[in-house]
């Protein structure tokens, strides 16, 4: 187990170096510098800024200094925050992803994964029918959409939520936000664990289960759940990932300082490193979302063996 | 300051948050705002919340050229003249000042109360550090070509001589005397700008760059800095140790960066936020109508239009056709159908500004009617018909759907009128600036607002050994006429001059004026100590909050 976590670790510093190398070549490629200002400067002028940040130097150079500087944890200095450090950034806007995006993923599970057990049960009642058809819209309604119709509601209408903002530790700062963000993920969840735990109910063990008489509740919750969850593990392992850092719409409607309005705003202004550093750490998630998945996936079904 | 990087960093969540602009206010619409009674007294709290469109992209007065720092640095510091309740240069850090007979030396009397807001004292040395650092190469700021006009100031930010050669110096701890290349009659509209506030050296000289973090930052405004979430919000506290304390109301103030417009607006009507820095123009119709007087809209120093490259085909040697597609436009209508009659429809390019001549052309006279007639003939007479019709196309940045309109309107009008196939091709901001500098294409938006309330803000802009004359335009008349007011110290002379300058500009058909910008905030109507002004630079130094029911 040790052994296998390992290898996977080190298998995912090759995979980080094309990343970075890929993100560096398009970011460099792209049309129009970090220092291209809506007020144009003399040539001078601007050679002196870009070369503050090394932007004079070959390509390669370039490259490699900031390969060095990677290795020391050091994300290099924002090209548009001129004052503040990648690192800074996304030490500053990681946590408040984190924290709305796995909050979206507990809400999605909590809520998703009773529905989909129950719709299962219940198949082709109105216990499946309808949280299946609500399910459908709720995959379908996009975020920017749903976000702002929250506000609307909660805030503007009835006062009860603050309409955005962030305050540390204020769990009516979140509320909206996390529904917002999760909704259609307790969409998807239910609607993967009613499929998968139809497959399920139809086997020769929970056939046994109910010759053997046990109660409904005893087969669901110790016969049924674990295997139903599989799916749902790999459909989280990357959604994990997603949902923590890319919800700049989340973002951007409920003004919360994240990173993902870093990256869409690093790239439109060209602060290649401010989007490297993001696609870093993008990568990084993935990667460690990916094998939590797969140990999960390991430990819910015997079946799987890990080396 | 070009206009377009702030359209183009809000057009990405205007697109993203499109249906929140249309689903949001209309379903607030049917509901009109509760009223807000407002009394005459001073509240008990006296504290503000203001939106930014963009989060500052620094506190380091010295490094920022955006206009979000520019709202957060003129509470947080003051130069050595601040800026008036109506945009207007007052005393600010300096008490008192002379001009010398030629207008090349200025003495400044620096208030010998005037304190950082750690206690220690203001000096005459500060600033000479702070405008120094401003023309260092080392320092790298964007905007170090602008001290220009101050002695050796150019000189040294090209890196040809030290920054201590600066024609600045401390005579005493509160006397500074500037020396200027030429004389400078709008010498005090400069000294407002952000770039020339001081800064705290020590500070610096401990911290580098994180100096401006709220535990390190000391400041000269009327406010300090509190606290700062990055990409979030920026809290400000009165400055006890500011000179003018006693006058200053608000003991606190926050600024929460807004890049969505429609979010500002939401957050407003929730009652978080008091004073908004803008809102979509499509949104001003039901605004007017729910909130009164509350929408503000005022003239802003700026203009928007598209300029001609003079030296590329089809517009090189061509002044008819450029003069026809100027002719060509209705802006009236473009102003009330497109921008819901939020700016002004602009013929020339100086917006309004006292003691400046408005230079409208010959042609501002004559109704849509006559100008299409002539357009059409000069047109002809360009060599285009039906036949041979003109392509080209208006290069624009991607800022949604509302500028995408508007400029199809333009197509449009130039279609009906001329029978000319215009097409509009956006690009990402970056791709619009990186062509137009290579100076690759025909005809492009260009939009400008002033950084300072002086005409030759505007006018340099077609000087063809600046850095700005992304047309092409080179004419010895002009230029001429920009060096010699330039050299005049009277003030009245030099707008005669510009006046003339401009004359050229518009006979030469360089530009199309489309309109001037105007500001838009909604403000809650217990904020008094405010006035919208051509700058759009309102100070929270002067505001207040009367005692009110309701949010």
């Amino acid at each position: 187990m040790l052994r296998y976590i390992l290898r996977r670790v080190l298998e995912s510093i090759p995979t980080l170096l094309l990343i970075v190398t890929i993100a560096f070549a398009l970011l460099h490629a792209a049309p129009g510098g970090p220092f291209a200002a809506d007020k144009a400067m003399l040539p001078e002028i601007r050679h002196s800024i870009e070369a503050r940040y090394h932007l004079d130097e070959p390509l390669w150079r370039q490259y490699l200094r900031y390969l060095g500087d990677l290795a020391h944890g050091d994300l290099g200095p924002s090209f548009q925050y001129r004052n503040t450090s990648v690192n800074q950034l996304i030490a500053a806007g990681l946590p408040v992803d984190l924290t709305v995006g796995l909050s979206a993923i507990v809400l999605a599970l909590l809520a998703g994964i009773p529905i989909g057990l129950n719709a299962a049960w219940r198949r082709h009642t109105l216990w499946d029918r309808l949280p299946m058809g609500l399910a459908v819209a709720g995959i379908s309604l996009p975020v920017f959409v749903v976000a702002p119709l929250l506000v609307l509601v909660f805030a503007v209408k009835l006062h009860w939520l603050p309409a955005g903002d962030w305050v540390h530790g204020s769990p009516s700062h979140l509320l909206l936000p996390v529904a917002a963000l999760a909704l259609p993920y307790v969409a998807y969840v239910a609607r993967i664990v009613r499929g998968s735990a139809l497959e399920v109910l139809n086997t020769s063990f929970i056939r046994t289960a109910h010759a053997k008489g046990l109660p409904a509740h005893r087969i669901l919750l110790h016969h049924t759940l674990r295997p139903t969850l599989a799916p749902v593990v790999s459909f989280l392992g990357p959604t994990t990932a997603g949902i923590v850092t890319i919800s700049i719409v989340v973002e951007t409607v409920f003004g919360l300082p994240g990173i993902g309005r870093f990256f869409v705003t690093g790239a439109l202004n060209r602060d290649y490193t401010l989007v490297l550093g993001i696609t870093i750490l993008y990568g990084t998630l993935i990667i460690l979302f990916n094998l939590l998945a797969d140990l999960c996936y390991a430990w819910l079904d015997p079946r799987v063996r890990l080396e | 300051m070009r206009a377009g990087a702030r359209g183009l960093a809000l057009g990405l969540s205007t697109a993203l948050a499109a249906c929140s602009q249309h689903a949001g206010p209309r379903a607030a619409a049917a509901d009109p705002a509760p009223t807000i009674a407002v009394g005459s007294a001073a509240a008990t709290v006296q504290a503000v919340a203001r939106t930014l469109d963009d989060y500052p992209r620094s506190l380091d007065p010295q490094l920022t050229t955006d206009i979000p720092s520019q709202r957060v640095l003129d509470d947080l510091f003051e130069g050595l003249v601040a800026l008036s309740i109506d945009g207007r240069p007052v005393p600010g850090a300096a008490a008192s000042w002379q001009q010398s007979a030629d207008s090349r030396t200025w003495v400044f009397h620096l208030r010998e109360n005037a304190r950082w807001s750690n206690g220690a004292p203001l000096t005459a040395e500060d600033f000479v550090y702070s405008w120094r650092r401003e023309v260092d190469p080392k320092t790298a700021s964007g905007y170090a070509q602008a001290l220009a006009p101050i002695v050796n100031g150019l000189e040294i930010a090209l890196g040809h001589k030290p920054p201590d050669t600066l024609g600045v110096e401390a005579n005493d701890a509160h006397t500074l005397t500037v020396h200027l290349m030429a004389p400078t009659p709008y010498l005090l509209d400069l000294l407002d700008q952000v770039y020339l506030y001081p800064v705290y050296r020590p500070a610096i000289e401990r911290y580098g760059d994180d100096w401006v973090r709220s535990e390190h930052i000391v400041s000269n405004g009327a406010f300090a800095l509190q606290e700062e979430i990055i990409g979030n919000r920026i809290t400000l506290r009165a400055n006890e140790h500011y000179w003018d304390a006693s006058h200053v109301s608000l003991r606190t103030v926050v600024y929460y960066s807004m890049p969505d417009r429609a979010q500002a607006v939401l957050r407003y009507l929730a009652g978080d936020v008091q004073f908004t820095d803008s809102f979509a123009a499509s949104q001003r119709p039901w605004l007017k109508s729910t909130l009164g007087d509350q929408v503000v809209n005022s003239p802003w120093l700026g203009i928007y239009m598209l300029a001609f490259n003079v030296r590329l085909p089809p517009f090189r040697d061509q002044p008819s056709l450029r003069q026809a597609l100027i002719l060509a436009i209705d802006r009236a209508a473009l102003t009330r159908y497109l921008k819901y009659d939020m700016y002004q429809p602009a013929d020339t390019l100086m917006p309004p500004l006292a003691g400046y001549e408005p230079q409208h052309p010959a042609w501002a006279r004559s109704g849509q009617a006559d100008r299409n007639a002539l357009a059409r003939r000069l047109y002809a007479e360009a060599g285009y018909s039906p036949q041979h019709p003109l392509r080209v196309d208006i290069s624009t940045s991607i800022q949604g759907a509302d500028e995408r309109h508007f400029f199809e309107a333009v197509a449009a009008m130039w279609h009906s009128v001329l029978g000319a196939e215009v097409g509009v091709d956006e690009s990402e901001f970056k791709v619009l600036l990186q062509n137009r500098d290579l100076k690759r294409l025909p005809l492009f938006l260009d939009s400008w607002i002033g950084d300072f309330a002086d005409p030759v803000n505007f006018l340099q802009l077609f000087d063809s050994r600046g850095s700005l004359d992304y047309g092409g335009y080179s004419d010895t008349r002009f230029d001429a006429l920009l060096d010699r007011a330039a050299q005049e110290p009277d003030n009245a002379a030099r707008y005669r001059l510009l006046e003339q300058s401009e004359r050229v500009l518009n006979e030469d058909a360089v530009y199309i004026p489309l309109y001037y910008y105007a500001t838009r905030h909604l403000v809650k109507p217990y904020i008094t100590g405010w006035h919208s002004n051509l700058l759009d630079r309102n100070l929270s130094r002067y505001m207040s909050i009367l005692e009110h029911q309701g949010r």
